[in-house]
Order: structure tokens, then sequence, then C-alpha cells
């Protein structure tokens, strides 16, 4: 079940604070024990922010179901994580990762996607790319979409794995 | 401000407020819309409107330009004053004006029905 590994998959907050880390896949996350993931993406209000220049910006999401918390590095033109990329390319990605780290603002509606990682064993989103939703309704279209991708997508189970995995239809 | 523990406020339409709601709690956090009906400048309380229920507003932590007749979603904590009238102390504020309400409403009852199947299915399986 790692058809959607690679994929930045629709959570509602709930749904992604019931993630758990997999026992057989390093660094990859399981929703209900069977589908692995590793991106995510949220919609929601910013309700906390704190910033430490040159190394990342902590905020929270609010999606009405939960609040993710999520982390932004910018820590790229100091890190020797970075050292092994070539330097323009490194300037670019320290560069964007500094404009979306000014675009996070309390009580803004954002659409964050990212890594979906363990910090200190509570699950967060490691931020790859930040929008802010200027339609008051993409909050709304968020949750139904999330609904539809969940129902049609994400709970559909193969046959072939344990009936105690398989959620009826409907 | 710290993101440690920030609690979720739980999405709530004015009308469902009332004192027998399972939300209508000291310290419960709340996310609530509605129009703005009227706003005191001195005491930054502000009115908001929706469905023929109302809500107080505590907007002191807030730098939010306000318009009487504009819509705005706030996130907070309700206190309860002695004569049992809820207030939401705000600390986020959004206009939203152009929501379509009657959308959000419709899609909230779905969200709500959702949230609640995926629990018991998720409690069913662990």
């Amino acid at each position: 079940m790692d058809a959607l590994h690679n994929t930045h998959v629709k959570l509602l907050a709930f749904d992604f604070l019931s993630l758990t880390s997999s026992a057989s896949h390093p660094n990859a996350i399981c929703r209900r024990g069977t589908i692995l993931l590793s991106r995510g993406e949220t919609l929601g209000i910013v309700t906390s922010r704190e910033y430490k220049p040159d190394r990342f910006l902590r905020f929270t999401i609010d999606d009405g179901t939960g609040c993710i918390p999520c982390v932004l590095w910018v820590n790229q033109l100091t890190s020797p994580y970075h050292s092994r990329r070539s330097p323009p390319d490194v300037r670019l990605i320290a560069e964007s990762a500094r404009n979306f780290a000014t675009l996070i603002q309390i009580g803004l509606s954002a659409r964050v996607r990212g890594k979906i990682t363990m910090y200190r064993g509570k699950l967060q989103l490691t931020v790859s790319d930040v929008v802010v939703e200027r339609d008051p309704n993409a909050e709304t279209l968020h949750w139904l979409q999330c609904i539809r991708l969940a129902r049609k997508c994400y709970d559909i189970v193969p046959p072939s794995l344990p009936p105690m995995y398989r959620k009826a239809d409907g | 401000m710290a993101s440690a523990d920030t609690p979720s406020g739980a999405l709530v339409l004015l009308q469902e407020l009332t004192s027998s709601s399972s939300h209508f709690k000291q310290g419960a956090s709340l996310r609530v819309t509605g129009k703005l009906q009227e706003y005191n400048v001195e005491t930054a309380i502000a009115v908001i409107a929706d469905g023929g229920a109302t809500l107080a507003i505590d907007t002191q932590h807030l730098r939010l330009n306000l318009r009487v007749g504009s819509l705005y979603q706030f996130i907070g904590e309700l206190s309860i004053q002695p004569n049992n009238d809820g207030i939401l102390k705000a600390r986020v504020g959004r206009n939203v004006d152009g929501m379509d309400l009657n959308l959000y409403q419709q899609s909230l009852k779905l969200l709500r029905q959702f949230q609640s199947d995926q629990i018991s299915h998720f409690e069913q399986f662990q």
C-alpha cells in the first residue's frame, strides 16, 4: 500500500494527528496501519508563529478539526545538510523558504504542503510549500476535497489485506 | 507566540451556541463566524450575528480593522459571564467577506458526519 507514498495527501487535522510511524518502513507514516504516506497537505488558519531567524519558523495550522504543528527550515545557507548541493540551488531554496516565512502570519488562511515527520514523538509537517489563500471559501472547499478523497481513494483498501483493515462501503 | 499546545477552535455556528450546547463551557476553544453588528472602539467589544443569534467578541488582542456589516471569523476561548452570557476572547480574527455562509453550514454538517464516521471506524480496528 505505497501508491500514495510520494503524493501530497490532503488530510484534515484530526486524520493527520491519528497517523502512526511505520514499523517496517523507515521514514514512512501509516494511515490506519495500512497506507504508507510521506507527504501531506493542509489548509487552515495560522494560529501560532515562533520565528528563530536563520534557523526555523514553527507555526500551527488550525483547520477546525485540530491543529497541525508545522516547521519551516530557513537555515539552508548554514546547514551542513545542504552543503553537497550546488550553491545557486541552495540560495534559491533559502530565498524561497524566507519568502514562505514572511507569508505565514497569524490569522491568515494558508495552504501548506510538506513532509510528514515525527519530532519528539509528535507528528508535524516539515514545510516545503506555502500558499496564502485569499478566497474565504477555500477552506470549505478543502474540507469537501478531504472528505471525497478519503472516501474515494484513501479509505479504499485492497481485498488482499485482512478484513480488519477494510471499511464497510458507504 | 509559542506554538506548543495551541488548542484548536471547534467549528460552531452561532445559533448552536446556546447554554445547553456542549460547546458552551468556560474556556472552550471555538471558531465562530458572523456579520459584524456592533463594535465599541473603547471596550474593543464586537457583536457578530448569524441566523438570528449573536455573540459578543472581545477583540482587544487583535490588530484588525473592523467594519460593521462585514463578515468575520474569530478563534478564541469562551468566557461565561455571571449573567450566563458568553463572550469569546478572540486570539485570532479575519475578514471573510465573500464567504458563502450557506455552503459553509452545509459543508460543516458533512464534515461532522465524516469525522464521526472516521473516528468510530478508527476505534473499531484498534
